[in-house]
């Protein structure tokens, strides 16, 4: 309403000075006046507040904690808010499974683990000074209010300052030479506004320790992306914020990768409806049935496909890669001097780093789709498994019979990482700490192993093995417009795009045995009643000639 | 008789539906990459420029689905890697009769991704279509074909190299700036 009211008034300021000026002409300095007045009007905030005219934030801030002091001074329940968020404890049970999961718990197959290298992953953490196990999870003061509502786009949480910004000008990328300076904590805190594909972007596009690495469909390319990468995103079309589907109640923000809601038959979202549900799914917009006109058939898919199946018909199609795999047991390999080397290959990405081990990269990669009914179960610490098969860090629970489940595509990221060669468990691994122990100092995995299984309280044999591991990510952004969605020969050929799935019968790519048969068979006596009946006219005509 | 002109009719008629069926397939290769774009544009790149002997230089690299994409459709990646020999070149360009063919230069090879997800190799057939011009040209075109197959012959034990996007210079821009191609 606001949007209508601004745009109404600006158009209304307007109209008046062009009338005027046509009736009684205007000087150019009342234009300038004119202009900056509209100007204004249209820049003017839709929000009730501007935070730099608040005397409270007129204060040279030394720390984060301090400027969420003065936020709290206005926004009381901000802090308690948050701290039942999973961004806030990185912990979560799934109800369903009954399983221990959350970015703390969870083994994955890039880092690997949290515990035991606090400081550089909790970059990402909406908290300042997790650093430890010891971290106060009820303090108020560290919850970090500007990494979410930065407006200026300088706020940046370094990896290694456990969830701070660093108050000091600091090198970085460490021994590059260049140099970040101070963050002006005033400044921002005096532009905090909505949150933006920026600032959730700033860690959910970087998941992974780097642009692109984890999610495929989530890259700094949609920080201000065109029509055909997103055309929900589309920063000069509807130029929607990550809110617009992942919208938040008391700071709880909707959507979640541990329990996904893999097929919404609720239809689309009424406004008001007191119904919990999630509201980041496309049906809750666009309804079970949203082809119209002569596409309607297209609504006789929708049963069993994600809509994501159409309409994102490859993921990394921005300007960035995205890691497909990573192999840890190659790491370790250092130049003649001794030295840690990093290879980069033809697309100008790191491809080996002694760190690390080695990389692939993809763009414009087709998904592999998977049955899937929002049930994931996860291979957590405290699980076996045979080593000799490829482990799933998270499977994706599905079938066509079920009810429950539609087809969707993933990302499935393949790994060669660190376990307990004779407890047959993933490890936890210390790599980036600043202790001796951290594999990126001293090269040593059974040592890195050691020191993070020790740290998290779990049993270690004491031998490090590599396997390999996948992890599945649905891909669920980079949504293209409707003239891109894959076409329906993609599917509907021999070796299709659904050529692997199970229990689908596709019209033009799969052959049922049976069918065939029948279908033989019948058209067989088709011809011969034909040949049966042609012969018997010519027979009866030739005797009654 | 009448049956003899006939035969014959069907008989050209048959030849014109089969070579224009298979046309495409005649003057256009494609071959499947083990690599991805980059990886496999790279490694032809390479290929090239070790061929310097033949007179083969790199004379540009081209995107044209960055080119689309920012028209606003997706189409996977596509990378153009242009190439030029002089030493092939120089005779079609000397004479007045096939100075026309430069319509053809630089030679191009395209690799791409299919929506199979696998990358791809595209080369002209430069033999057959070499033959259309005369012996000479024709000729000429072989031995392009017989460096193309050079160009696409990939030593997995060398390490990827790095995908050369500026127009490097000298060879086949004649001395002139690189981006002049042949």
């Amino acid at each position: 309403m606001s949007f209508i009211k601004n745009t109404a008034g600006t158009f209304a300021l307007m109209l008046a000075i062009t009338l005027g000026a046509m009736v009684g002409g205007m000087p150019t300095t009342a234009w300038a006046v004119a202009d900056s007045a509209a100007d204004a009007a249209a820049k003017k905030s839709k929000s009730t507040a501007d935070h730099s005219k608040f005397e409270e934030l007129d204060v040279d801030f030394a720390s984060g904690p301090e400027v969420t002091k003065a936020c709290l001074e206005c926004h009381t329940e901000a802090a308690k808010q948050l701290h039942g968020t999973k961004h806030w404890k990185w912990d979560y049970i799934n109800p369903d499974t009954n399983q221990h999961l959350g970015k703390h718990n969870v083994i994955n197959n890039f880092c690997t683990s949290v515990p035991s290298n606090y400081k550089f992953c909790t970059a990402c953490h909406i908290g300042y000074g997790w650093e430890d196990d010891k971290f106060d999870f009820t303090a108020e003061e560290k919850v970090d209010c500007l990494v979410c509502h930065d407006t200026t786009g300088k706020y940046k949480k370094l990896p290694g300052l456990a969830g701070h910004p660093n108050y000091e000008e600091m090198e970085w990328p460490p021994k590059s030479g260049k140099f970040r300076p101070a963050t002006d904590l005033e400044n921002i805190a005096k532009n905090v506004g909505k949150t933006s594909r920026q600032t959730c972007g700033a860690c959910h596009f970087r998941g992974g320790g780097g642009d692109a690495v984890k999610h495929g469909d989530l890259d700094t390319s949609l920080v201000n992306p065109k029509r055909h990468l997103d055309v929900h995103m589309d920063a000069s079309g509807l130029n929607f914020s990550c809110s617009e589907c992942h919208t938040a109640d008391a700071h709880e923000v909707a959507g979640s990768r541990y329990q996904p809601t893999a097929k919404d038959e609720k239809g689309h979202l009424i406004p008001g409806s007191k119904d919990e549900r999630n509201t980041a799914t496309c049906v809750a917009c666009h309804d079970n049935a949203p082809h119209k006109g002569e596409l309607s058939k297209m609504n006789e898919h929708t049963d069993k496909l994600a809509c994501q199946v159409c309409h994102i018909p490859a993921y990394a199609r921005g300007d960035q890669f995205t890691k497909m795999t990573w192999d840890w047991s190659t790491g370790g390999k250092m130049d003649e001097n001794g030295k840690p080397i990093k290879i980069k290959g033809s697309d100008g990405k790191v491809k080996y780093d002694s760190k690390k081990g080695d990389f692939t990269h993809d763009r414009y990669v087709i998904p592999e789709y998977q049955w899937f009914n929002g049930e994931v179960n996860w291979t957590l610490a405290d699980d076996t498994f045979d080593p000799n098969e490829v482990v799933k860090i998270n499977s994706f629970t599905g079938s066509s019979t079920d009810g429950k489940s539609r087809i969707w595509p993933t990302k499935v990221f393949r790994g060669k990482q660190m376990y307990d060669k004779v407890n047959n468990k993933l490890v936890i691994t210390s790599l980036s700490d600043d202790k001796e122990s951290a594999l990126w100092k001293n090269f040593d995995y059974t040592k890195a192993v050691n020191y993070g299984m020790q740290y998290a309280g779990k049993e270690f044999s004491g031998e490090v093995g590599f396997v390999e591991t996948e992890m599945s990510w649905p891909i669920t952004h980079m949504v293209a417009p409707k003239e891109d969605a894959v076409d329906c020969w993609q599917c509907h050929k021999e070796n299709g795009r659904l050529a692997n799935i199970e229990g689908l019968y596709i019209p033009g790519a799969n052959n049922t045995p049976m069918i065939d048969k029948v279908g033989l068979g019948l058209a067989a006596m088709t011809l011969l009643g034909v040949l049966l009946h042609g012969a018997v006219r010519y027979f009866m005509h030739k005797r009654g000639g | 008789m009448l049956k003899a002109v006939v035969g014959f009719i069907l008989g050209i008629v048959l030849f014109g539906v089969i070579a224009f069926n298979m046309a495409d397939k005649m003057m256009l290769r494609e071959v499947a990459s083990p690599y991805g774009v980059e990886e496999t544009a790279a490694r032809i790149q390479r290929n090239i420029q070790e061929l310097s002997d033949n007179g083969w230089t790199l004379s540009g690299l081209r995107n044209p689905a960055k080119a689309v994409a920012n028209s606003g459709t997706n189409v996977p990646p596509v990378l153009l890697i242009e190439a030029c020999s002089t030493k092939y070149s120089g005779p079609i360009l000397k004479n007045d009769a096939t100075r026309i063919l430069s319509i053809l230069m630089p030679c191009t090879i395209t690799v791409y991704k299919k929506d199979d997800g696998k990358t791809y190799i595209g080369l002209m057939n430069a033999a057959l279509m070499g033959r259309m011009f005369g012996p000479m040209v024709g000729e000429i075109m072989g031995y392009v074909q017989e460096d193309q197959a050079k160009f696409i012959k990939f030593d997995d034990s060398r390490p990827a190299p790095k995908l050369i996007k500026k127009k490097p210079g000298g060879g086949a821009a004649g001395g002139a700036k690189s981006d002049d191609g042949c």
